[in-house]
């Protein structure tokens, strides 16, 4: 009786470690893209929307940072290359980083790198190519998120960083 | 041996009816086919559950313990692997890479002992080898900050005053915590909501050295629990 059980069961493990390793792999796509689902509530895709710094009532992403204001920015690039102008802000961080659809960060760049100074990425996949004045950066996949953190050390400094921030973009060209 | 050889005729019968392609029943009640599909299922059940499983119980930074903090370097890059990924992709999706930001996360104190909302404890720690840090609180359960009266979530370096720099003390508590006492440097309160669990997320921007070594037990916070409610 025992012995009918034999494969079955050795078919049972192999597909069990296969699931396992199956649904480790899907995990990071999925999450991205019900996050990036969330993150449209905020505005519309392939611009950055402009959030106050978190509380406990923000739940599109969690584990946000509450001294970070947070400026994400959805994206699909089957429209195109996405162009993001990142304008410095007056406060003593703030980074724009980019996520591909798998989680990954293609790119991040600080103020300190900035040199505080604004400059220019082109988002492209596949064949797309970057528009002149434009730093590329290539992703797999046509959707990903693209963020800029800026470190709000005093709320009295946050009317001024958001007026500030606003002059960033993010729209496909 | 009158038995045995019983036993053999039958199940000789028994192949060679299912060799000819004889229906025949199974003595354990269930096909060959409907016992391998039965398999597979519970094994496809079973391996994406422990799956749902491992990443719902991983914390944020796994990789290495260092006292009660755990902390990673991997995040955000291809080179993760698939059960990093996952974990911080439900943990803390938009993580920054190790150069960027480092990560350490506590869900006990010193002593070992979960973090308990009812709880105070006392986090002392001094300056970092990096250009700024926080401290934030979270609900352990899922991942959000904790409501509170104060409005207050985390504290940060560029937030404390420059005599506080090399030694800062922070108090996480359900209650407010009374004034220092004359000549001490100030103690800020980080309220716990009084949840049941909660964990503590240390994060370190620009760290030196490209975030590529650990800080060291001396240089994290420490976390001792003062009394529970």
């Amino acid at each position: 009786m025992i012995r009918r059980w034999i494969v079955p069961i050795l078919i049972a493990l192999a597909i069990g470690a296969l699931a396992f390793q199956v649904t480790l792999m899907a995990t990071p796509g999925t999450l991205m893209a019900l996050a990036m689902n969330r993150l449209t509530t905020l505005g519309p895709i392939n611009h950055f929307a402009h959030t106050a710094t978190p509380t406990p009532a923000d739940r599109e992403i969690v584990r946000t940072s509450p001294d970070l204001a947070y400026s994400p920015c959805p994206f699909d690039l089957s429209g195109g290359p996405l162009l993001i102008n990142a304008v410095p802000v007056a406060a003593p961080y703030w980074a724009l980083s980019i996520f591909d659809a798998q989680t990954n960060a293609v790119f991040v760049r600080n103020r300190f790198e900035a040199q505080d100074r604004p400059f220019r990425v082109a988002v492209i996949h596949g064949g797309q190519v970057a528009p002149p004045g434009y730093e590329p950066v290539r992703v797999d996949g046509a959707r990903g998120i693209a963020v800029i953190r800026i470190l709000v050390a005093d709320p009295a400094s946050f009317p001024a960083i958001d007026a500030a921030r606003r002059a960033s973009t993010c729209r496909i060209g | 041996m009158s038995a045995a050889l019983n036993r053999r005729v039958v199940t000789d019968a028994l192949h060679h009816r299912a060799l000819l392609g004889a229906p025949h029943k199974d003595p354990n009640g269930m096909k060959p086919r409907l016992r391998i599909l039965f398999c597979i299922t519970i094994g496809a059940l079973i391996g994406t559950g422990v799956a749902i499983r491992t990443v719902r119980a991983g914390a944020l930074s796994t990789n290495r313990a260092i006292g009660p903090w755990q902390t990673g370097s991997d995040f955000a890059t291809a080179r993760a692997g698939a059960q990093t990924r996952a974990i911080i992709a439900l943990r803390g999706l938009l993580a920054l890479p190790a150069r960027e930001a480092r990560y350490y996360a506590a869900q006990v104190d010193d002593t070992g002992n979960r973090l308990d909302g009812h709880c105070r404890y006392r986090v002392t720690g001094g300056q970092l080898p990096a250009r700024w840090w926080s401290l934030t609180l979270y609900d352990n359960t899922n991942g959000v900050l904790v409501a509170n009266a104060a409005g207050r979530y985390s504290y940060n370096s560029a937030g404390l005053r420059a005599s506080e720099q090399d030694r800062w003390q922070i108090v996480v508590a359900p209650r407010p915590v009374g004034a220092p006492p004359p000549g001490a440097q100030g103690r800020h309160w980080l309220p716990t909501g009084g949840i049941d669990r909660f964990d503590l997320t240390l994060r370190v921007y620009l760290p030196a050295g490209g975030g590529t070594t650990n800080l060291t037990r001396e240089q994290l916070p420490s976390i001792t629990k003062e009394d529970c409610a």
